[in-house]
């Protein structure tokens, strides 16, 4: 494991202003281009859900669900990762339409878009990787890091990580309930009601949608729909986590404690975003279902930037990282992946800072 | 619904409400539809007023006429009123007031009639229209008319200012052409009149109607000395003020003067507010959790400070009328920039693009 790049005064200096360039030089460029891009996602994910719902309740035979569900799962996965986490992170305000407002949009996921805004935008995007404020790192129940205490408890991480692989969407939903708080008393009931109350009248509309009123409105073929739905749900749940836990997870992925953030400057920030992130490697279509998310590290430098323009800047933040000597950490998908599970089986066993750099 | 001339029943309200309960998404969700039958044609919405451009009249240098044919959630509207042209610039979305320059007419057509200005980016994409585009607008709006339905009338028009005038004496011309009117219009050149032939054709069958167009390179300015000798009696005459800022400002004083401003009523979208002093007082504007602050110069809009400042606010016409731009201000002071008056200290709504800070605010963005 290499050790985190520190830079510093002039060199420092140089490269946040390096970065800063290509910010400024980006969001000048940001014009129609953007906005086709976004348009024809919408129009995709609409095809493909109807396409795939229609398939689920009208067709005959396993062919037809195979596809129905594939085709939902399609318009899940695009809708929630490259429409619903980008829109959210503004990178379409600048569009003026109220379909693409960072401030209202909502997505077909069991959590919030309040909630993602405050727990995903903030805590996540702000504090990335500091162990204990960016309650993404581990979701609060995995030990992904030596810096975490270790309890027998987490013998048992495999398991629970393939139960929450199966459930994400269930638990990204519950991350700013901040269930543990309550369960160790230090949230009061009343607190807790208030939190709980959009989380429980979303995730009724997202159950009720896909597990009522769909299964009914094609009568006697509802266990078809209600099976494809499940399965649709599921694929996405499994896809988004792996990609997710492949941004911030993988072996190389630098952590940082409080103590490391505290006054630090914009260059630094950027360099404990880059450290803190990794990408994926593959086609055209392979990033538009990840949302763009195999270019973690271009996501979390600019994370208000048209997201396919990830893509276009990847080679020059890779190369600006290569002259400041830091650490571009990228991949094949199976690579990566295997890097998660690796990291998340290690971490089930007691780990110590020393341990972890000699077993590496 | 609005397209209905008569109140729905209580039982198709209640219909109506149940079916846009949150519970029915994704199929109650009218943006959806809206993208389907846009596939069908590019003008149909169940929701949104869209029109498709039928024709483009070029009626004098560096202004246009388009006509619109709008669908069926456009609704009516009356002479002097304008209306949110919506067009997309760049991938943004833009919206600036137009006014109408035609009557309601029989085919349901609308015309806008609309000047390019060099600093107006929706005016330049307005003539860069082809015929067959598809626009948003916005319902007409607006209370640009005479109040008295058969007192004498003096229309006052500078530039592009003629444009409510034409619709309001078109509808008048259709409601029985009976009335005593002047149209003073002030133009620069002959070569800029604007509807010669159309207003030719009503004054000929119109014999109280009078007519008066006058260019500025040839009999000189129109100003308050020129309309009191053109119009003696004008202080008898109800009037409806259109044009540049200063010709505006010109007239208001003259009627002020007179003691007779409440015979005029001005159409004003076109003002825009005075340049902002570089040196005036800065405000600290906080807004947001965790808060955030910018500053504003009294005398600028929250909206371009907030711009400035690297925040992109929802906007629409930016200039008072949409209400795009409203917002919860949770405490300090504003100045109205279209009124000049100060806004109250408590928690309120503002439009952004026309408040300017008097003191330090608190903003829900």
């Amino acid at each position: 494991m290499s050790s985190k790049t520190c830079l510093e005064g002039e060199t420092l200096a140089a490269f946040e202003a390096e970065i800063e360039a290509l910010r400024r030089e980006q969001y000048a460029d940001i014009g129609a281009r953007d906005a086709r891009h976004i348009r024809r996602v919408r129009g995709i994910v609409q095809g493909t859900a109807i396409g795939g719902r229609g398939l689920l309740m009208f067709g005959v035979g396993p062919l037809s669900w195979i596809a129905g569900v594939l085709s939902l799962a399609t318009a899940k996965i695009l809708e929630n990762m490259e429409i619903g986490h980008n829109v959210m992170h503004g990178q379409y305000d600048w569009m003026n339409d109220p379909g693409f407002d960072s401030r209202t949009y909502d997505w077909d996921i069991a959590c919030t878009g309040d909630n993602w805004r405050q727990s995903h935008n903030i805590d996540h995007h702000d504090h990335t990787n500091v162990v204990g404020k960016d309650d993404d790192f581990g979701y609060g129940m995995l030990r992904m890091s030596e810096q975490q205490k270790w309890t027998p408890s987490c013998l048992l991480q495999p398991f629970s990580y393939l139960v929450l692989a199966l459930n994400f969407e269930w638990g990204v939903a519950v991350q700013n309930l901040k269930l543990g708080r309550f369960f160790k008393g230090r949230m009061k009931m009343p607190e807790f009601r208030e939190r709980m109350r959009p989380f429980l009248r979303k995730a009724g509309r997202q159950l009720f949608k896909d597990y009522v009123l769909f299964p009914a409105l094609a009568f006697w073929q509802w266990p078809r729909v209600l099976l494809g739905n499940l399965a649709a749900n599921l694929i996405r749940n499994v896809w988004t986590n792996a990609i997710i836990f492949c941004g911030h997870f993988t072996e190389e992925v630098k952590t940082y404690t409080r103590r490391e953030v505290a006054h630090e400057t914009r260059g630094q920030w950027y360099l404990r975003q880059i450290q803190g992130s990794s990408n994926l490697e593959g086609g055209r279509w392979f990033h538009l279902m990840t949302g763009h998310l195999s270019h973690q590290i271009e996501h979390h430098l600019f994370p208000d930037l048209p997201a396919p323009r990830y893509v276009e800047i990847a080679p020059r933040v890779r190369e600006i990282c290569a002259r400041y000597g830091i650490h571009y950490n990228t991949g094949g998908f199976w690579k990566q992946y295997a890097g998660v599970l690796a990291r998340l089986v290690r971490h089930a066993f007691p780990t110590r800072r020393g341990a972890a750099m000699g077993a590496a | 619904m609005y397209s209905l001339a008569s109140q729905p029943r209580a039982g198709a309200r209640g219909a109506s409400r149940f079916w846009r309960r949150p519970l029915w998404a994704p199929l109650n969700d009218p943006e959806a539809w809206n993208r389907l039958v846009r596939i069908v044609n590019p003008a149909w919405s169940f929701t949104e007023p869209r029109a498709r451009v039928i024709r483009l009249v070029d009626e004098a240098p560096g202004v246009r006429s388009i006509w619109l044919k709008p669908n069926g959630r456009f609704g009516r509207f009356s002479p002097g009123q304008h209306l949110m042209l919506e067009l997309e610039i760049d991938g943004v979305r833009q919206a600036r007031c137009f006014s109408l320059s035609h009557a309601p007419r029989a085919d349901r057509l609308l015309r806008l009639t609309i000047k390019r200005k060099d600093d107006g980016p929706v005016s330049s994409a307005a003539h860069a229209l082809k015929r067959g585009q598809v626009v948003r607008l916005g319902r007409a709006q607006g209370t640009f008319a005479p109040r008295d339905p058969a007192a004498p009338l003096l229309l006052l028009a500078a530039g592009s200012g003629i444009t409510p005038m034409l619709s309001l004496l078109h509808g008048m011309a259709a409601a029985g052409a009976s009335r005593d009117v002047v149209l003073l219009h002030g133009i620069r050149s002959p070569a800029d009149a604007i509807g010669t032939l159309e207003l030719q054709e009503l004054a000929a069958r119109w014999p109280r109607l009078r007519v008066h167009v006058q260019a500025s390179a040839v009999e000189g300015r129109l100003d308050p000395a020129g309309i009191a000798g053109l119009v003696p009696d004008w202080r008898e005459r109800e009037t409806l003020l259109c044009g540049p800022d200063g010709f505006m400002r010109q007239v208001e004083a003259m009627y002020a003067e007179a003691g007779c401003g409440a015979l005029l009523q001005s159409e004003s979208f076109g003002r825009r507010a005075a340049p902002v002093d570089p040196d005036a007082a800065a405000h600290a504007v906080s807004h947001g959790s965790p808060e955030q602050v910018f500053t504003a110069l009294a005398g600028q809009s929250l909206l371009d400070a907030a711009e400035a400042a690297g925040l992109k606010p929802r906007f629409g016409c930016r200039r008072g009328i949409c209400r795009t731009c409203t917002c919860r201000k949770r405490s300090g002071t504003v100045t109205n920039l279209l009124t000049g008056l100060a806004s109250g200290p408590g928690e309120e709504l503002i439009q952004l693009c026309i408040s300017s800070p008097r003191s330090a605010l608190e903003l829900a963005l």
